[in-house]
């Protein structure tokens, strides 16, 4: 059994004020709070790539739990913003750390739905090769693709990254089952052609159309009813997709988290981010739902126990 | 498909929860001048897309100011 046992993060000091660009991109400071739900955006220094994003998250994550680097099996890394084409992120931040070569390293290439996606990819990977312990990075600073002048783009992402260290058979969230799906005829809606475009209304479609089914669809498939799960977390695409999730599956609003006022949307990021603050206060036997979708356009669903 | 009436358009805009009382609003006046923002909007078109089956292209959107321009090109849609 592969647990969740700590997240470390990591938030650049930096931050950028949405309110100072009121007047530039005609909106109002109801709809940067309410509507978009970043109030201010957490910018890296401009030299600062993935990797060192990750290694602020692992330092975070040894603050919290001592852990012995040469007992570390595998180190994955999401990100679609990677130090270098070549090689790939996971490798660099191997170096950095002085992970043992037994340890394996691999980047997985997905936006906001890649946290779920690599919880599972990694625990299956960990369960196939009987890995005890391996670390899921995510970081993927959109601040050196975003067009400052684009109002679709500009007031939303913030950067960030985080780590989360999987354990086998400790304390911790364990996986009850996965939902995940891909759209890809409509990858054009969320691309990086130099400056990232978003097609918010089609993003919105996309999201509000396929998300709340592919929660419906988990939990039938795991017999579970929406009242039996105790917190849910869903990608922090903006507040107004939270929202809109949450009404269009009638959940109870306060079992929704969210909260990224101070940061942003930190894409991959964004679900542990929050995850990260709760980790501790679960107690055994209480589930939690993950939800992430975007880029690709793809997303991936997943419940989680407290064991 | 029947006609559609300005009674499901309205529908469509309870089902978004964004004005505490449809009925309230001027149907010749355009819905951003009666608190219905951007995003706001773009959650109308989808529950519209949705009730009504039909696709609402992105270049069709500027001309559906008002409820009665949406009761009109839905209409002409379905």
């Amino acid at each position: 059994m592969i647990a969740i046992t700590t997240i470390g993060k990591y938030l650049p000091e930096n931050r950028v004020s949405n309110l100072r660009l009121l007047e530039k991109f005609e909106t109002d400071e109801a709809f940067i709070r309410d509507k978009i739900g970043v109030v201010q955006r957490a910018q890296k220094a401009p030299g600062q790539k993935a990797s060192d994003l990750c290694l602020k998250a692992f330092e975070n994550l040894l603050s919290q739990k001592e852990l012995d680097t040469s007992s570390v099996d595998c180190c994955v890394v999401v990100t679609q913003n990677p130090d270098l084409n070549i090689p790939h992120t996971s490798a660099i931040v191997h170096g950095a750390l002085d992970l043992p070569e037994s340890c394996a390293c691999f980047d997985i290439s997905l936006g906001c739905s890649g946290y779920v996606y690599g919880l599972s990819v990694v625990t299956a990977f960990m369960q196939a090769n009987g890995f005890k312990t391996g670390l899921l990075f995510t970081a993927d600073p959109y601040s050196d693709i975003i067009d400052p002048d684009d109002k679709n783009t500009a007031l939303i992402f913030g950067d960030g990254a985080t780590v989360t260290l999987l354990e086998e058979n400790q304390p911790g969230l364990v996986a009850l089952g996965y939902d995940f799906g891909s759209k890809g005829a409509g990858y054009k809606n969320l691309v990086n052609e130099g400056k990232l475009y978003m097609n918010g209304r089609a993003v919105f479609n996309f999201t509000a159309g396929v998300v709340p089914k592919s929660i419906e669809k988990l939990l039938q498939k795991l017999n579970l009813e929406k009242s039996e799960i105790d917190q849910w977390y869903l990608h922090q695409g903006s507040k107004y997709i939270v929202d809109t999730i949450t009404m269009r599956l009638g959940l109870e609003p306060e079992k929704v988290v969210f909260n990224m006022y101070e940061y942003g949307n930190t894409v991959s990021s964004s679900i542990p981010m929050l995850l990260s603050d709760d980790l501790n206060k679960f107690i055994s036997g209480q589930k939690i739902g993950l939800s992430g979708f975007g880029v690709g356009l793809s997303w991936a669903s997943a419940i989680f126990e407290m064991k | 498909m029947s006609k559609v009436t300005v009674e499901q358009i309205l529908k469509t805009i309870e089902n978004a929860n964004l004005v505490k009382d449809v009925n309230a609003l001027d149907h010749a006046k355009p819905l951003r001048e009666q608190g219905i923002d951007s995003l706001d909007f773009s959650g109308v078109l989808f529950n519209m897309e949705e009730a009504f089956g039909i696709e609402i292209p992105d270049a069709d959107i500027d001309g559906l100011q008002t409820i009665n321009d949406i009761l009109i090109y839905v209409n002409s849609k379905v």
